[in-house]
Order: C-alpha cells, then structure tokens, then sequence
C-alpha cells in the first residue's frame, strides 16, 4: 500500500524537478540568444517567464498543504523547507534569465571587443553550475552539490575581472560605453547565476547531510564546540 | 445534487433539558473523509451517532431537524434502523470484536442476513480483510480466537467486519485514539484507500490525524457546528477565529 504521505512528497518533487528544467532551459535560450544574437529566442524567453512564477505559486503551495496537514520531520522536514528555499532560488534564476534576454536584445549583435572579456567562460560555468545543482537534487548527491558550491569562487572572480577589463575599454574608447554598460550588468547576473546555483547545492546538500554549510555557518559562526540552538 | 450522500437539515439534539446539538445544517459528499474536531463536549460524537440513529438507545433523547441519506429521512416512522446500519457502518474507539475466531466475526453479519454458504462466507471474509489491510497477517489463522490479535489488528479487523455487511457510509468514533503510531498510521492509510468506495466520516480529538486524514474538516463547539469546510482551508485559512484559535492549539 502506498503512503498517501509519500505520494505527496513524490508530487512535490516532480513539481520542483519540473521548474528546475524549465528555468534550466531558459537559461540555455537566454545564453544562446546572447551568443547567437537570437531575438526570437530572447523573446521566448520573455513569454515564457509566466510558466515559471506559476510553477514558483504551485510549489509554495504544495509546501504550505504539506506543513498544515503531515507535519512533516527529519529527512521530510528538510526536503520541504528546503523545496521552498529552492523554489525561490529557481524562481530568481527564471528572473535573470529573462534579464540576459532583454540584454541580448539591447545590445543586438556582440561587441568587437566581446573576446576582451570572460562572458562565454562565465557563461559556460553558470550553466553547468546550475544543471549540477539541479542534479545534486535529483539525484541526492551531496558531492556534487559540494562541488558547485567550489566552483562560485571561479565565477566570482571572473566577474571581477570583467569590471576591470570593461572599465579599462570604457576608458579606451568612450563610444563602447554602452554595450560596455550592458556587458558589465550581464556579467553582474551571470556571477548572480552562480549564487543562486550555489543556494540550491546549499540546500542539497542540508536534505541529503543534514548540515548547514551556508555561510560556512556551523564551522565559522560557531566554532566545533558551540552550541547552535542557544536561545 | 447528486455527489450529497449526507445532507443534515436543522438538526438539534437534547438529553433532557441540555441542548448538545444546535441547528447543525450539514452536506456530505459521497466517497470523501470527512474529519469532525473539536474540544472534548462540543457534541461531534453525538452529531456521528445521530447519522445512522445511535442516539435512539439513550432514553430521554429528543431530535429535531432532518437527516437524509441519499435524500431518504432515516428519522421517519417507516425506517427499519437495522437496514439503515447495514447501510450505515460504524467502527469504535476500543475494538468490540465478539469472543470468537477472526472468520466468525466477519462471518457474523452476513450470516445474521441470511447468508450461509461457506464458499461465500469465505469470499467476503477474504475481501474485508484485503480491503482492511490486514489478510496478510490473518490469513493463515482465520479460526484461531479475534482476541488473540494485537490492539491495532483488532481494530482493523472491527473495520473489516463492518466492511462485510456491504456498507456505504463507515461512521469512525476516535478509531485510532487506542493505537500506538505504527498502527494508526495503518488505519489512517487504510482510510484513504477506504474514500474510494465508501464516504467515511471520522471524529478525533488528534488534530493530526484529520488533517493527515480528510478532505473536509467540520469544527464544532459547545454543540454548535463553526466551520465546514475543506480540510486544507480549515488548516491554512480558517474563517473563522475560534476555528483559528482552536486548530493552533490555543484553545481546547
């Protein structure tokens, strides 16, 4: 006999691995539409950003209902907190997909100086730490949840070096200042990209460990010994 | 409406002078669970008993207001209350089985209508007990004594005797409230698979259980029915305040 229980844990799972291959597909469109100067697929990606909020509506919801009717603990307990956290983060992702679409028809066709910069490598390490994340979810894997959370320094600090080298070309020639501008706000979402791929290996990795690593919290904040449940 | 298995109109209930039940007006879908809470003396056991007329073995009970099943008053004159709880089965807090083998209380009903054919005797014994998750456990003991069983199995057999008299409403007063969590957790999955064919009706003092348990929810409070409504509304968006205070454990 199957656990009514179960089978309402089971729906919200396919509900959130449902929204993780949408929101992962329009990061695919997006980052296409940027690289292939697409338009109709950053229109796309603009159309479809509904399916994704309603995907975001449907999820709290099921978590709500699970919470006021099973009271759910342990392993449950954390796959539904964290469902909501992850609902967010995807639902964030969808946003900033929708932004690179709109960067991508406000710039129209890539910059001569395109090459100068890290966007294809950050683009391609946002995408792949986005489907790891989504895959650590799936799959309960939180090794591989941990080594996404590895690889935003990367990430973070390609963004970093694009402001150099966009501020620098900026400076070279004042009349690249504009699609300098909208290189400078799609690396800014790009690196966001990965901290949104990072939260979700976070919660991964709290549903399959049962351990905080967000912000380093047990090992920094309160040291081996500490308590963290202090009132 | 043709979904409407209960449809309650105006009914109040006194013992004597005490008004336990006001004016309760109620529908009831076919095939749902529906959950009556409330704190202990709100009048939801003595509202469960008057649907299928339980309330009539207590001497100075006084009834007015309708209950139809299937648009039938079961309250006129020309009712015969023994078909009504055939129709009408009823499972109790504490398992009432009778001091005979597992088959014989299962058996008990249908032999009580006229049913004596073993061949028969055994399809039905074996029927109730699959419906009631519990063959696995009884089927290779049919004729050793139903009191022999744990406390959790005795229930669920109750539930399959009363499965045996081919029931369409199974009215459950507190009917895990004796069992340790593993077994109630037995007999709450058994309800949900019991809502496909039968409309069950379920009181509880564990809040838990009828919101694990049920697609609708009815409070009632000091003989008075606050809320009905669906389950997941009741636990998440109330109407209303004492139903709130209630459900949140901050009163009863």
């Amino acid at each position: 006999m199957e656990r009514h229980f179960e089978h309402q844990i089971e729906k919200l799972k396919t509900r959130v691995i449902k929204m993780c291959s949408l929101v992962d597909e329009q990061v695919e469109f997006a980052l296409r539409a940027v690289d292939e100067e697409n338009m109709e697929l950053a229109s796309l990606v603009k159309e479809r950003d509904n399916k994704v909020d309603k995907y975001d509506v449907k999820i709290d919801k099921i978590c709500q209902k699970i919470f006021a009717l099973n009271q759910p603990v342990a392993m449950d307990l954390r796959l539904i907190m964290s469902s909501l956290t992850i609902n967010s983060n995807l639902e964030r992702i969808g946003d900033i997909a929708v932004n690179l679409a709109e960067g991508a028809m406000l710039l129209k066709q890539k910059p001569s100086f395109w090459g100068r910069t890290h966007i294809k490598e950050m683009s391609v390490l946002a995408k792949e730490m986005i489907k790891n994340s989504i895959d650590a979810f799936i799959e309960g894997n939180a090794k591989l949840a941990e080594k996404v959370v590895q690889s935003d320094d990367r990430l973070d600090s390609l963004n970093a070096e694009n402001h150099k080298i966009l501020i620098e070309i900026m400076k070279e020639t004042p009349e690249n200042i504009e699609p300098a501008v909208h290189l400078l706000v799609m690396s800014r979402q790009l690196e966001r990209l990965g901290d949104h791929a990072t939260n979700i290996s976070e919660d991964v990795y709290f549903i399959v460990e049962a351990e905080m690593i967000k912000h380093n919290y047990e090992k920094y904040l309160f040291g081996e010994d500490e308590e963290d449940d202090q009132d | 409406m043709k979904e409407i298995k209960i449809a309650v109109d105006n009914l109040s209930l006194s013992y004597g002078k005490n008004r336990a039940l006001k004016d309760i007006t109620m529908n009831i879908r076919d095939k749902r669970v529906i959950a009556f809470i409330g704190p202990s003396g709100c009048g939801k056991s003595t509202f469960l008993r008057t649907l299928n007329r339980m309330n009539d073995l207590i001497d100075n009970v006084r009834i007015e207001g309708k209950v139809y099943i299937e648009d039938v008053d079961i309250y006129e004159p020309s009712i015969d209350v023994v078909n009504l709880r055939k129709k009408v089965g009823m499972v109790f807090q504490k398992s009432n089985l009778f001091p005979k083998s597992i088959f014989d209380n299962i058996a008990f009903g249908p032999k009580l209508n006229g049913i004596n054919d073993k061949n028969v005797l055994m399809e039905t014994v074996e029927r109730t007990c699959q419906q009631s998750a519990i063959w696995d456990e009884v089927k290779d003991r049919l004729h050793e004594p139903a009191l022999s069983l744990s406390g959790g199995q005795q229930q669920r057999l109750c539930i399959a005797r009363a499965l045996a008299v081919e029931p369409e409403i199974i009215l459950m007063d507190e009917p895990a409230s004796a069992l340790d969590p593993l077994s109630t957790a037995k007999v709450e999955e058994l309800i949900h698979e019991l809502k496909q064919n039968y409309t069950i009706v379920i009181v509880t003092h564990n809040m838990q259980q009828a919101a694990r348990v049920s697609d609708f929810t009815a409070f009632f409070y000091m003989g008075e029915l606050i809320e009905y409504d669906k389950t997941t509304k009741i636990f998440t968006n109330p109407a209303n305040k004492q139903t709130e205070d209630y459900v949140t454990g901050r009163f009863g």
